[in-house]
């Protein structure tokens, strides 16, 4: 009993390459029945984001290999031409399962700790169990991966910290103000960035965001997105800027959008309440003279990368402490594994001790009463039971190896006069 | 200012002496009590600075332990006077620093941010080594007043002092962070410090404890002064420097709105004034054992 998996990633692969092998939702499952219906697995998944198609396989003859499997997506593909084998990553047993580990606990992400990963890789166990294509083997690997994600998130600080500009302008703006909702946003430009980093303020409860755009009907399309319906037109905004708290600008403009004298009337204007200016625009949006302002927190791009670097940098220091816990589990998946190599000799004697109970209870069917009967059953079974305990417990015991499994099979098979294991028990 | 009855007569140290080889417990409380302030400081700092998850577990019952430590501690102390405080400067200082933890347990419990906990906890710390220091060198005599109004005006003063303290390190926390962001430094302090807004309603709430304590203080004070019909000295020394900083602290509540200054220029006033205030209580421990 073997699990597979080969695939691309962003390590092995450019973009394009990645592009040209990725899988819809609807390609999955035609993939994965596919497999499994033509005999050649017996269990089958394939986790596909814009970053990974990897499949997980558990195959059903030893033909299915790593090179043929890699061959079945190329040409299930057509993308021969494009994609090589050298494309692909290859894993097996525990390394598919420590790979599957690292995946959803986001380690193995292009930006390192991205949460999205997770609810990725459920996705496609999700479909591989709709599509009957994930059996007692994907199954237990994929829980033990979601019980591995979930440790890391309550364990580590593997995910937290923004790592994403709009994400560390957020952060910044927490770190200067405590409560976002009783905070006046506003929004200088509905462009991508703007609204990312609306949705993001919003995301931490501010309500109050006004947005001005050149073009009002996009500032109007955005503040009705985000519910707040609060538009001021872009001739005029200059007129509120003492009203807020916090300005966010992400406008394309080769003049500055803000500058020095006009901030420093707003600033006299409130008192010199603290002001946080995020400039999200390339080239900047506000005149950097305005920094300089008493409590007036001016950040730009290079200034919350800063943020974002030393966040990652937090994230990589966790990873011993990730390792540590993938080792854990996949020391007990292992186990678990081997469990199931033990599983047909434990049916087998089982089935032995059950057969011997009934021959001898046949044997007084006719001569004792039913109620008699049902008391020398009851008995026999609380014997076999208290014999077998102690060979099943052995037989399961987790300080197995791999190695010394057989060996302990067969003495127990050759004790209790076992048949040889069925194929169809493997 | 009074001159209360005094019940203690005998030399500090021969006191001190004799309350600890007659009595077990204290001597255990009072050997006790400063390795506990050392080691909640220390269990605070290594999770501030390492976020060691075993320090993170143990510092809060650390803190609880330490407070219930040094009540126990002033209880079996004062039990020896018919529980009445000794106006020492070992008692006050030792005051200070449970009154301090006790502020800032409440303030942990309350807002369940710990994120300030080591500041506090060793500068409390601090105190109360300086009180074993002196209970240690301490010749002159430790008097036990009895009195409400005395009461009122020596925990009122206790209580103001701590909030001095609180304000002015909330005061440096806020500058140290102000200038981080600033300066685009997004380091250890950057991440674990409380943000500005947070820091600056903490200032302000001690900065009104603050006045409020020493307001009664001064009402206190001036009652017993009356009672005990003694006359008030105006020109008195410590009179006077309460007075003054009775007087800062109630400018430093009215200048924002008046002349509009911000929290960073408020910082720098509060911090100003608390380790002018440390120092004075620093240098009339040293010259008299006593504060009245």
């Amino acid at each position: 009993m073997n699990i597979i998996s080969v695939g691309v990633n962003h390590k092995t692969a450019p973009i394009e390459i990645r592009e040209r092998i990725a899988l819809s939702e609807v390609q999955n499952k035609e993939f994965i029945t596919d497999l499994v219906s033509s005999g050649l697995a017996s269990e089958a998944m394939v986790v596909s984001t814009c970053n990974r198609t990897e499949l997980y396989i558990v195959p059903a003859m030893s033909e299915v290999n790593c090179d043929y499997l890699k061959e079945y997506l190329i040409s299930y593909k057509e993308a021969r031409k494009e994609v090589r084998p050298e494309h692909f990553f290859n894993r097996f047993y525990c390394g598919t399962a420590r790979h599957l580990f690292e995946v959803s606990s986001a380690i193995d992400s292009l930006i390192l700790g991205e949460g999205q990963i997770l609810g990725q890789v459920k996705d496609a166990y999700r479909i591989a169990a709709e599509m009957g294509t994930a059996g007692i083997l994907l199954t237990r690997l994929c829980h033990t991966a979601f019980s591995v994600a979930k440790k890391v998130k309550t364990k580590t600080k593997l995910m937290e910290g923004a790592v994403s500009v709009s994400y560390a302008a957020v952060e910044l703006a927490q770190k200067i103000f405590s409560n976002l909702s009783m905070k006046k946003v506003l929004l200088i430009g509905a462009g991508e960035t703007g609204e990312l980093a609306a949705k993001h303020i919003y995301a931490k409860n501010a309500r109050n965001i006004v947005i001005t755009n050149r073009t009002q009907s996009k500032a109007e399309a955005l503040a009705e997105e985000l519910g707040t319906n609060r538009v001021l037109p872009f001739e005029t905004f200059k007129e509120h800027l003492h009203e807020f708290d916090i300005i966010i600008t992400a406008v394309s403009t080769k003049e500055y959008v803000l500058n020095e004298p006009e901030m420093q009337q707003s600033m006299a204007r409130r008192r010199l309440k603290p002001v946080i200016i995020l400039d999200l625009g390339l080239p900047r949006n506000v005149d950097p003279e305005i920094s300089k302002l008493q409590n007036m927190f001016l950040k730009d791009i290079d200034a919350l990368k800063h943020i974002i670097d030393k966040n990652l940098e937090r994230r990589r220091a966790e990873l011993p402490k990730v390792n540590a816990i993938i080792e854990e589990e996949l020391v007990c998946f292992g186990q678990w594994i081997n469990t199931l190599k033990v599983r047909p000799t434990i049916v087998d004697l089982q089935s032995k001790f059950i057969e011997i109970k009934e021959k001898e209870l046949e044997r007084y069917r006719y001569k004792v009463s039913e109620e008699e009967l049902k008391r020398m059953e009851h008995l026999t079974d609380r014997i076999l039971k208290k014999i077998l305990h102690h060979p099943i417990k052995m037989l399961k015991a987790p300080i197995d190896t791999a190695d010394t499994i057989p060996s302990k099979v067969n003495l127990v098979r050759n004790i209790f006069d076992l048949e040889e294991p069925n194929q169809s028990h493997q | 200012m009074p001159e209360p009855v005094r019940i203690e007569r005998f030399p500090y140290r021969l006191l001190m002496a004799n309350i600890f080889l007659d009595n077990n417990i204290l001597f255990l409380l009072t050997q006790i009590v400063p390795l506990l302030y050392i080691m909640t400081a220390a269990l605070y700092g290594v999770h501030f600075f390492n976020e060691l998850p075993q320090a993170g577990k143990l510092k809060q019952p650390a803190l609880i332990l330490t407070v219930i430590a040094h009540v126990a501690d002033l209880g079996v102390l004062t039990s020896m006077e018919g529980y009445r405080l000794s106006y020492s400067a070992y008692n006050l200082l030792s005051m200070v620093a449970l009154t301090l933890t006790i502020t800032y347990m409440f303030i942990e419990l309350t807002t369940k941010s710990d994120k300030t906990g080591f500041f506090v906890i060793t500068f409390a710390a601090a105190s109360e080594l300086f009180t074993s220091f002196l209970a240690m060198h301490s010749s002159g005599s430790g008097p036990a007043f009895s009195g409400i109004g005395i009461g009122v005006h020596l925990i009122s003063a206790i209580f103001g002092f701590s909030s001095i303290a609180i304000a002015g390190l909330y005061s440096g926390l806020y500058l140290v962070l102000y200038r981080q962001i600033r300066l685009n430094r997004f380091g250890l302090l950057f991440q674990r410090l409380p943000n500005l807004e947070a820091l600056e309603l903490l200032i302000m709430h001690a900065v009104a404890f603050g006045f409020f304590f020493l307001t009664i203080t001064l009402i206190a004070g001036g009652i017993e002064q009356r009672s005990s019909g003694g006359n008030i000295n105006l020109l008195e020394p410590k009179l006077v420097t309460l007075v003054t900083i009775w007087l800062l602290y109630g400018i430093s509540l009215f200048i924002r709105p008046l002349f509009g200054w911000d929290t960073k220029h408020m910082a720098v006033l509060l911090i100003a004034l608390f380790v002018l205030i440390t120092l004075l209580l620093f240098v009339m421990s040293i010259i008299t054992p006593t504060f009245h």
